[in-house]
């Protein structure tokens, strides 16, 4: 790629759960597409620190690293005084930090739904408030959030997961309403199965009954995911907001 | 710049208002100062005075007297 085809060169952008999978394969392709970066996660590691100081100097881009728990108010609010003083001009945020913890709907105990909800939701917009303040005074900015196509269609096991996604699709579609005026564009993505440590674990008879359902017969890899998400970063999407999609390879 | 210096420029600067009608003002009181104008004045006065305020105090920042009172929460002296 060179570097006139770099979609993101000289914007800046935020993005939440970084140490893995879809996080992890976004980080890349945004640095790869000149964008700074404020890499959020939880922990540190010493192969995260590696990874990002390559990626960094082979990019020629800056990766801010911040270490965070997003279910924690004070620690959110000190990572924003920390973005804010680096003054720089926000462009985009892409929430993705999230957990699953299955259940079937008989079997899912309210602290286990109000956790998963913390996690997916109320953490995410409580982040989204703050990062988007930063945002209004430029009057433009793309939020993009992760929400899963179980919010759309259900999914056996996964009440507190899919009611949490099925959540943020509400908070988009109205926060691309009542930022529009501000010219920040908000969309989400609902990703069906992508070979991430969430669902490394699932048992092979869901596995295979989950593959015989995508048309196009294999598990999204993270970047396909990550792809979409650098689409309604940049320009390209310009006049997209509000949406959500779907990225599950034609699940039914 | 002293601090209520600050707080005026924030009012003028997002209303395009002067500064001897700042004490009067009220939310929606001015065609500016509507729910959009309203969130980029408490967005300048976060950056203005690097504090992060709670959304209780963003819904009771009324007017421009009001907003001196709420400042005063994050040890803004005005």
């Amino acid at each position: 790629m060179t570097s006139n085809s770099k979609l993101l060169k000289g914007k800046t952008a935020i993005i939440t759960g970084c140490l893995k999978g879809i996080g992890r394969a976004t980080m890349d392709l945004f640095a790869q597409n000149g964008a700074d970066i404020f890499a959020c996660c939880q922990f540190e590691s010493e192969e995260f620190k590696h990874h990002i100081e390559v990626l960094s100097k082979d990019t020629c881009v800056l990766i801010y690293p911040l270490y965070f728990d997003l279910c924690d108010s004070e620690q959110i609010k000190t990572a924003i005084k920390f973005i804010r003083s680096a003054k720089r001009n926000i462009d985009v945020l892409v929430n993705i930090a999230g957990m699953t913890q299955d259940a079937l709907f008989h079997m899912t105990t309210i602290d286990q739904l109000k956790k998963i909800f913390e996690v997916n939701f109320f953490s995410q917009i409580m982040f989204t408030q703050y990062v988007t303040k930063l945002m209004l005074q430029n009057k433009t900015g793309s939020v993009i959030n992760i929400s899963s196509i179980s919010a759309i269609d259900g999914n056996m096991g996964q009440l507190s997961y899919s009611s949490s996604k099925a959540a943020i699709i509400g908070a988009t579609k109205t926060m691309s309403i009542e930022l529009a005026p501000y010219g920040i564009r908000v969309n989400a993505l609902a990703p069906g199965v992508i070979k991430t440590d969430m669902t490394a674990n699932l048992p092979i008879d869901i596995l295979d009954k989950q593959l015989g359902k995508i048309k196009l017969k294999y598990f999204g890899f993270p970047l396909e995911v990550a792809s979409s998400i650098l689409f309604l970063a940049s320009d390209m999407s310009s006049y997209i907001t509000g949406q959500i999609i779907r990225i599950d390879g034609g699940m039914q | 710049m002293t601090n209520i210096e600050k707080y005026n420029k924030a009012f003028v600067d997002n209303f395009n208002i002067e500064e001897q009608e700042l004490s009067s003002i009220s939310y929606q009181s001015i065609s500016a100062w509507d729910s959009i104008g309203h969130m980029g004045l408490i967005a300048s006065l976060e950056e203005t005075f690097d504090i992060m305020m709670e959304t209780d105090d963003i819904i009771d920042f009324s007017s421009y007297l009001k907003g001196k009172e709420i400042l005063k929460k994050y040890d803004i002296e005005l």
